[in-house]
């Protein structure tokens, strides 16, 4: 009898373990994984950018220094936050990394606002190819943004719903977090030309 | 939601007439009734559904390398890009797909794109070699979207270039033809570039198999005049659909197709007859008929392969 359950209870487990969603949980661990390394990669290409960027205004618009030292800091600050997978399960440390990069989006945004002023910087083949990488790579973090908030989502319902949710309390799988709506607007919205502030 | 409402509601409509048109059954008050009360069902439906409207644009779908909903291009044009597109798909596995909306409002023709790209899934599997060129011709701005594996061939900045340089200037004009054909020609240039992987075989096998048609006929006739010669009418026929089949087969038909070639080929030997004069006069109905066939079934159908896009590309506007 003895023996039987000694068959039966890794069987069982792995039945039990199965049907709880822990094996779930690992595909769509991953999926998140990899999602989170493609938006890391982008937004890794952007900031690539932008020494090159800051470089080409300021040979056309050297008084634009607000804009400029605005733009460097927060791509110092985007720089200088260790990303670790441990981010992704630790919202405190993700809410930083989204606000940080949120930053050099508003932080960009105006810089190519305050490009529109200056026509000679507008004509300038660098800049304008510069401006297309830059926005090229805006549009792959947006798609990289939306992959990743699909897959928490996906695995965010997996972790939560019953009966997985016990199988996740015992191994201490925790709900990811996601970007904000309000980050998502910032991001998605045309940035602002505000003739009165430009000098 | 897979079909947008009022696209359902639309097809629900026409099935309705349609069901009315052959009302053999019913009287035609009945059938009367009956639509009445589905038309108001429907309605109280769309009221409910309302909120889809304002929803983002519904993906058209793709059966052809160029979807024109404007129709902007003429038939001749749109063929003729469609024909480039389908060649380069054929010779080089990588997929150019055309589509020109009037408006991708209320969504930033960026975010319609990758949209597209997701639903069609043009180029290959694991090359994502597929590049969509999409024109908003109401709100005057174009893009180009770039698969993953093309981002090397097709970097932004040369995207960029391509619209900027090549599309805008005709697009300005009117030349929407114009632009599309040496925007297309200049991306499959620098598609040409890259090294990929030759196109698979398999997945053109159809196609590939109805090019062979003609060559298959003229041997047929050829084969069928001497074996008919050496072994008399009924051996000679059967020879020569055995031989035909078999070279089918050689060259990638499915069992059934290869059946299909013994039979057709048997019969066509047995009917060339004793009088040549007639016999040969025969042959080109059945060739032209066969091609022409073979044309519709085999070259027009396009759909994408599976590629994956990232947002790579490049917008731009007229």
């Amino acid at each position: 009898m003895r023996q039987l359950y000694t068959k039966l209870l890794p069987l069982l487990l792995v039945l039990g373990l199965s049907g709880c969603g822990y094996n779930a949980f690992q595909t769509l661990d991953e999926e998140t994984k990899a999602s989170w390394s493609e938006v890391l990669n982008q937004y890794q290409r952007r900031a690539d950018l932008v020494p090159n960027l800051v470089e080409t205004v300021k040979g056309y618009a050297e008084h634009e220094k607000e804009v400029l030292t605005e733009v460097a800091d927060a791509r110092s600050k985007v720089g200088s936050i260790q990303v670790t997978p441990e981010v992704l399960n630790d919202p405190e440390a993700f809410a930083k990394f989204q606000a940080a990069q949120g930053q050099l989006t508003s932080a960009l945004s105006r810089l190519m606002a305050v490009a529109e002023n200056y026509p000679n910087l507008k004509a300038d083949q660098g800049f304008r190819d510069l401006q297309a990488q830059l926005e090229g790579t805006e549009n792959r973090v947006t798609v990289a943004r939306n992959r990743y908030i699909e897959s928490v989502k996906e695995y965010n319902i997996s972790v939560r719903s019953f009966p997985n949710n016990l199988t996740a309390m015992m191994f201490g799988y925790k709900a990811k977090p996601s970007f904000t709506v309000e980050n998502e607007k910032a991001i998605s919205s045309a940035p602002k030309v505000d003739f009165g502030n430009t000098k | 939601m897979k079909k947008p409402f009022p696209l359902r509601l639309k097809l629900i409509l026409e099935t309705l007439n349609n069901l009315h048109d052959g009302s053999e059954l019913h009287g035609i008050m009945q059938v009367n009734v009956m639509l009445k009360l589905v038309q108001w069902v429907l309605l109280v439906l769309s009221w409910i559904a309302l909120p889809a409207f304002s929803a983002p644009m519904a993906i058209p779908a793709l059966i052809s390398p160029v979807t024109d909903l404007t129709q902007t291009l003429s038939p001749q044009s749109q063929q003729s890009l469609a024909q480039k597109l389908n060649q380069l798909s054929k010779e080089k596995g990588s997929q150019i797909a055309v589509l020109i909306v009037d408006t991708t409002q209320p969504e930033d023709i960026a975010q319609f794109g990758i949209r597209v790209a997701e639903a069609w899934k043009i180029g290959r599997d694991k090359q994502d070699d597929g590049v969509i060129i999409i024109v908003a011709k109401a709100d005057r701005k174009m893009r180009i979207e770039v698969g993953y594996g093309l981002e090397g061939a097709i970097p932004d900045l040369t995207a960029k270039r391509v619209i900027s340089e090549t599309m805008a200037p005709r697009f300005r004009q009117g030349d929407f033809e114009g632009g599309l054909n040496a925007a297309i020609d200049q991306l499959t240039a620098l598609i040409a570039g890259e090294a990929l992987p030759a196109p698979q075989k398999q997945s053109s096998q159809s196609g590939g198999l109805l090019e062979w048609l003609p060559i298959l006929m003229f041997v047929a006739i050829f084969t069928g005049m001497v074996l008919r010669s050496i072994f008399g009418t009924y051996a000679g026929s059967a020879l020569n659909g055995g031989a035909l089949s078999v070279l089918v087969w050689v060259l990638g038909g499915a069992l059934l197709t290869v059946g299909l070639v013994f039979i057709a080929a048997f019969i066509f030997t047995l009917a060339m007859g004793g009088n040549r004069g007639g016999g040969y006069g025969g042959y080109p109905t059945g060739y032209g008929g066969g091609y022409g066939g073979g044309g519709l079934s085999g070259r027009d159908i396009f759909s994408g392969g599976g590629g994956d896009f990232g947002g790579g590309g490049a917008s731009g506007d007229w």
